[in-house]
């Protein structure tokens, strides 16, 4: 999958892409949707304990992996709010293991870490062109809970995946995460979404 | 006529008081007071020159952009003729926000309360149902317009100012602007936004990352140690201290508060690779170690667009990190990747006060227009990789300036200082061009302190 990212500003070059865009629906209920909830659920768990080397094992290496951001629009353009020229996040496999490389040493955002509790609901599922492929769009609620501050910091996002089938297992080949906010609440993004 | 230290709190306190000049200390209580947010709204904000974004935000006629100049939202619209304008974006018939949208092209903005309607540049064009005058009857329409901001353009950079006819966008950058230009206005056809900003915020007064913006090195060595763990910046964890990457150079402030830390190209360079720069001529530098955004095919609009001394300087001393007085971060930074790329991250960020509590950090995010579509590319994953919302090194402040706006609210706490007491001392280098007061040797607290008495300044005159 190959991402064209035309560098400009301006705020036309904005699309409306959003939720499930494979027309052939793996139904609620089936075995390969049942497999894939339960590797949403296994993968918050790993993040929510910071099993990060588990994670890495859910990642396929060619992976892309961006949090576009969002912008308040009106009129004939109010819906095509998510830029895709500015990114919250835009990592590949290469930028997440130097992430995890430092979380392993003198990463101060993290250290003490968050107690992060990860919801994923409303989740849909489709079949890819590449068999095996599947496209996997949820919902993400996050509270996180930093220091002494009883107040969680929380976010909301959708999260528009491909996970693939590998050796009887899916990996994460792609995630984009369209967070909610225009002007995010949390103070930084020393986690994972 | 100067009125010096005027600024008097309610309970007696002093300007003098909260900036302890014979000491060199800043109270901390500086950091939580509401009264004193007051003054700084009137006399900082509504004063000097506050950074906007960047004309690659509006190419066309029409295109507008919504920011805040602290808490004042305005409209910065590109008009028929090619000209940026920024108006305040209250409708001043009932004082609603005219521009309900971040961004868009629009030839004339309506306020949706009762439709007054106003062009790009802010000029009144009327109200619904014309023959009943809503706007009043013996009211000339030119009084009527959104309230014009002044607006200076510098290497495609918007700035404004509510101080009409206060000092120009010159004087206000100083001694500065011989450094600044070697960064914004160094080839044919400049700069460019890669894409809106990020914008997050955080719970602490603008101030806390507002004094670091005045070229804190220090805190890199410690706060930001992942760096040398990760051999971004050279050296191994156990040779930090010896090392000091990064540390040594040429801090250069003026008393306007703005500043810039000038690290020697052939030492930054050693980082990455062993060939030192003795014997070679300016252009030879350069191409062994293109600054951060260059192309080696860019090299010679360099020497087209800066002086001789300049182009030098960028090629030995390059200016990477400081700030603008009072809310600008700068960092053109080398930044060298993982699978061996080197294309660097260029970022400015504004710390926006959202009430003496809160500060809105907003990330712009930019490479040369005229750089190759994939070194753009490279540049947006370093930036956003390293700086704002998810970036490696800026994670790390983010997590420390709310605790120190936690700290200065206690009734003891609040008192305690920030100390600005290692100090060098303007020295002027040996064959040095640029003007500016300078510190050359270990990064201190030189520049920082530069930063508060130009905020004293500007507090002191009402």
């Amino acid at each position: 999958m190959t991402w064209v990212t035309k560098s400009t500003a301006a705020p036309d070059s904005t699309t409306i892409l959003r939720g499930l865009s494979s027309r052939r629906r793996v139904p609620v209920g089936s075995e390969v949707y049942n497999r894939l909830l339960e590797t949403l659920y296994d993968e918050a768990a790993v993040l929510d304990e910071r099993r990060f080397d588990d994670w890495i094992a859910m990642l396929s290496p060619d992976l892309v992996y961006q949090a576009p951001i969002r912008l308040t629009r009106t009129g004939a353009n109010k819906d095509r709010d998510v830029m895709r020229t500015m990114f919250h996040f835009d990592d590949d496999y290469t930028s997440i293991m130097m992430r995890m490389g430092r979380l392993q040493k003198s990463a101060w955002a993290e250290d003490p870490p968050s107690r992060c509790r990860r919801f994923v609901t409303n989740v849909r599922v489709g079949e890819c062109d590449t068999p095996g492929d599947y496209e996997v769009v949820s919902y993400l609620f996050l509270e996180r809970s930093r220091g002494d501050n009883p107040h969680n910091e929380t976010l909301t996002a959708e999260r528009r995946d491909i996970w693939r089938e590998q050796d009887g297992a899916y990996v994460l080949a792609k995630r984009e995460i369209i967070v909610d906010q225009s002007v995010l609440g949390m103070s930084n993004l020393a986690i994972f979404l | 006529m100067l009125k010096q230290a005027s600024l008097v709190l309610r309970d007696g306190t002093t300007l003098d008081d909260l900036i302890m000049q014979d000491t060199n200390e800043v109270s901390l209580r500086v950091m939580t007071d509401e009264e004193l947010y007051g003054h700084e709204m009137e006399r900082i904000f509504a004063k000097t020159w506050l950074l906007l974004g960047h004309e690659s935000e509006i190419p066309k006629s029409g295109d507008f952009i919504v920011r805040d100049m602290a808490e004042d939202n305005v409209i910065i619209a590109r008009d028929r003729e090619g000209g940026v304008n920024v108006s305040l974006n209250v409708c001043p018939h009932r004082g609603m926000r005219v521009c309900l949208g971040e961004a868009g092209n629009k030839p004339i903005h309506q306020c949706i309360y009762h439709g007054w309607a106003f062009k790009p540049n802010g000029d009144f064009i009327g109200a619904p149902v014309e023959r009943e005058s809503m706007h009043g009857n013996n009211v000339d329409k030119a009084t009527l317009g959104l309230k014009k901001a002044r607006v200076h353009l510098y290497g495609g950079l918007i700035f404004a100012t509510w101080n009409i006819e206060g000092p120009s966008f010159d004087d206000y950058l100083g001694d500065i602007k011989y450094y600044m230009d070697q960064l914004f206005c160094r080839t044919d056809n400049g700069l460019e936004l890669l894409g809106p900003p990020q914008r997050f915020v955080l719970p602490c007064n603008w101030k806390v990352p507002g004094e670091q913006s005045g070229s804190d090195g220090f805190h890199t060595l410690t706060l930001h140690r992942s760096l040398m763990e990760g051999g971004v910046m050279g050296g191994t964890a156990e040779t930090i201290y010896d090392q000091a990457p990064g540390m040594y150079g040429v801090d250069v402030s003026c008393e306007q508060g703005h500043s810039l830390r000038c690290l020697e190209a052939e030492k930054t360079f050693k980082m990455f690779a062993d060939i030192p720069f003795e014997g070679k001529s300016t252009e030879e530098r350069l191409n062994l170690l293109t600054p951060p955004g260059i192309t080696k095919e860019m090299i010679p609009e360099l020497f087209k667009n800066l002086s001789e001394d300049q182009v030098e300087q960028l090629a030995t001393f390059p200016p990477q990190v400081g700030g603008m007085f009072p809310n600008i971060l700068i960092a053109f930074i080398f930044a060298p990747r993982t699978d061996g790329g080197s294309s660097g991250a260029l970022a400015l960020h504004t710390y926006v006060p959202r009430g003496p509590n809160h500060v809105e950090f907003v990330n712009f995010i930019f490479a040369e227009k005229d750089a190759p579509e994939q070194m753009k590319r490279d540049m947006l994953q370093n930036s956003v990789q390293q700086t704002g919302t998810s970036g490696t090194i800026e994670q790390d402040d983010a997590d420390v300036w709310p605790v120190i706006m936690r700290n200065a609210r206690g009734g003891v706490s609040k008192h305690m200082t920030l100390k600005y007491q290692a100090l060098h001392g303007h020295e002027r280098p040996e064959g040095w061009k640029g003007g500016g007061l300078l510190y050359p040797g270990f990064t201190k607290d030189d520049t920082q302190w530069n930063w508060w008495m130009a905020y004293h300044k500007l507090m002191s005159e009402s």
